[in-house]
């Protein structure tokens, strides 16, 4: 069972999350009391995990009690509530490049919730962070060869029968092919990899030219 | 399952791993060059908050004296003439000595107060634009202190990256670029076009003519030059600037060769072109689109 809760309003849906971090918010989401728990508003138009739930990506990608090797967690929006899904059970490791975003990743989100470590390193060397081998790879990095690091890492973390969630951004692999040119190089590198592409959702409208593509390694 | 994984271990680890984290955001944040790039965009900030500033406040002085905003073209130095005269009856010659007029300027200055077309203005309606004039002058003020911070850091940091570029121009590159360590690890041909990526973009989809120079237009010999030699001058700089920034932040020492051998081939380029190219008949008066249908295409759909 996913702890993600569906909601309606005004027409709209939403996601929500059990707050870990019980009275605080990370970017100023919306906090509402469900059954007396209190749970956090998951925005699709600033997390793409989000955006790709409502899109029709299965919520138990990520369960509880699942650790999630999270690369690409810029300012923490997406590993808050992936740190809400997998709860005490469970764990992230956040992995941010930049000093910059990675200031309020750690302040924000990887001190006030005890199932997160967080490291400012290159997700292009595992070894700095190979702390324990994980349920899912989530990998949201920009870059020309992110679908190779996210293989790289599935290599040296990703238990057998986990998960890849792979986040492409057409527009920074090559800003000239048609996304979903893009989208389809991409998932033929996963599969020659070895991995089973489950799903490939377009992000659409809360993203441009982005898609989530899930995959499995094999048992 | 593996030691590494059981829980305290794990706690273990995050304890660490925070600690380590905090550290480098901490080191991340001291580098003196991200203080120099903050420094620039603050500079570039007072230089458009200074011209919207002082225009606002010279408009509005000149309802009441509008003569002098005609003949006093900087508006900084107009806000301080407000600032000390008030109203145009308070405008003296002494007021306007030492500003840099020349005898014949006050002259005309001191009889277009007496024959001023402008409005009277009311007590509360002068406190308001000489408190408008004030806020100019003291950007003004604060913009020259910027820059010269911004002089300096680029003395300490980048020393040959401002000898080739110059200061302002070298702290701008560094701030699109994301730093030194950045803008070390630039190929020439990226440093050419920085700040023009919309229209480099706008070319690689449509096969429109790349643009020559971003910010480096900025620089005296690229925009001093004949539009012909521009692209030249823009690459040979952006050449020498990416070999600067790598000593700079390799080396650290002050090499006085990258700027010789810039000034000799700028020389040979402007010595070699100096004749505008002939116009070429047979070009296409547009060039051939690469990717045109495509383009159009996806515009639509994303509509």
């Amino acid at each position: 069972m996913s702890r993600v809760v569906r909601e309606e309003r005004h027409g709209r849906r939403f996601l929500l999350t059990p707050n870990l971090a019980r009275g605080t918010r990370v970017y100023n989401e919306e906090l509402v009391l469900r059954g007396g728990v209190e749970y956090r508003t998951w925005d699709p138009f600033r997390s793409k995990l989000a955006a790709a739930m409502l899109k029709g990506l299965p919520e138990d990608v990520i369960r509880e009690g699942d650790r999630v090797l999270y690369l690409g967690t810029s300012t923490g929006t997406t590993p808050s509530h992936v740190s809400d899904i997998v709860g005490e059970t469970g764990l992230v490791i956040g992995v941010e490049f930049s000093a910059r975003v990675a200031r309020e990743f750690v302040e924000n989100v990887a001190r006030k919730r005890n199932n997160v470590i967080p490291y400012v390193e290159d997700a292009r060397d595992p070894s700095k962070y190979n702390v324990a081998k994980v349920d899912v790879v989530y990998c949201d990095i920009a870059q020309p060869d992110q679908t190779e690091i996210a293989l790289e890492n599935c290599r040296a973390m990703l238990k057998p029968g986990g998960t890849l969630l792979l986040v492409v951004k057409a527009r920074s692999i090559d800003v000239l092919k048609d996304p979903r040119v893009v989208f389809g190089e991409e998932v033929k590198k996963l599969e020659r990899a070895g991995l089973a592409v489950t799903s490939v959702i377009e992000l659409s409208p809360f993203e441009k030219d982005h898609a989530l593509v899930a995959a499995k390694l094999a048992a | 399952m593996s030691s590494e994984g059981t829980q305290g271990n794990l706690d273990e680890v995050r304890r660490r791993s925070l600690q380590a984290a905090e550290e480098a955001i901490r080191a991340a944040s001291s580098r003196p060059d991200l203080h120099l790039v903050q420094a620039i965009q603050a500079l570039d900030d007072a230089d458009k908050f200074l011209n919207i500033t002082a225009t606002r406040a010279a408009e509005w002085y000149g309802l009441h004296f509008p003569e002098l905003t005609q003949m006093v073209q900087d508006n900084v130095a107009l806000c301080r003439i407000v600032l000390s005269a008030g109203k145009r009856e308070g405008l003296t010659p002494e007021l306007l000595q030492g500003r840099g007029f020349t005898e014949k300027k006050v002259e005309a200055i001191l009889t277009a107060r007496d024959r001023s077309k402008g409005g009277d203005i009311s007590d509360e309606d002068l406190a308001r634009v000489r408190a408008l004039a004030s806020l100019a002058v003291e950007i003004s003020g604060n913009r020259d202190k910027l820059n010269e911070y911004v002089e300096g850091a680029m003395k300490r940091i980048a020393p040959n990256v401002r000898e080739v570029a110059g200061a302002t121009i070298g702290a701008r590159l560094m701030a699109k670029a994301g730093g030194l360590d950045r803008l070390a690890m630039l190929p020439a041909s990226t440093i050419q076009i920085l700040g023009a990526e919309k229209a480099l973009f706008r070319a690689l989809r449509t096969g429109a003519r790349p643009p020559k120079h971003g910010i480096l237009f900025q620089h005296e010999a690229v925009h001093a030059a004949p539009k012909w030699q521009r692209g030249k001058i823009a690459r040979t700089i952006a050449n020498k600037i990416a070999i600067a920034a790598r000593v700079d932040y390799y080396r650290g020492t002050e090499e006085a060769s990258i700027r010789s051998g810039l000034d000799k081939r700028l020389e040979s380029i402007r010595e070699k072109y100096k004749e505008p190219p002939p116009r070429q008949p047979e070009r296409r008066e547009r060039p051939q689109r690469r990717d045109g249908d495509r383009d159009r295409r996806q515009k639509h759909r994303r509509r």
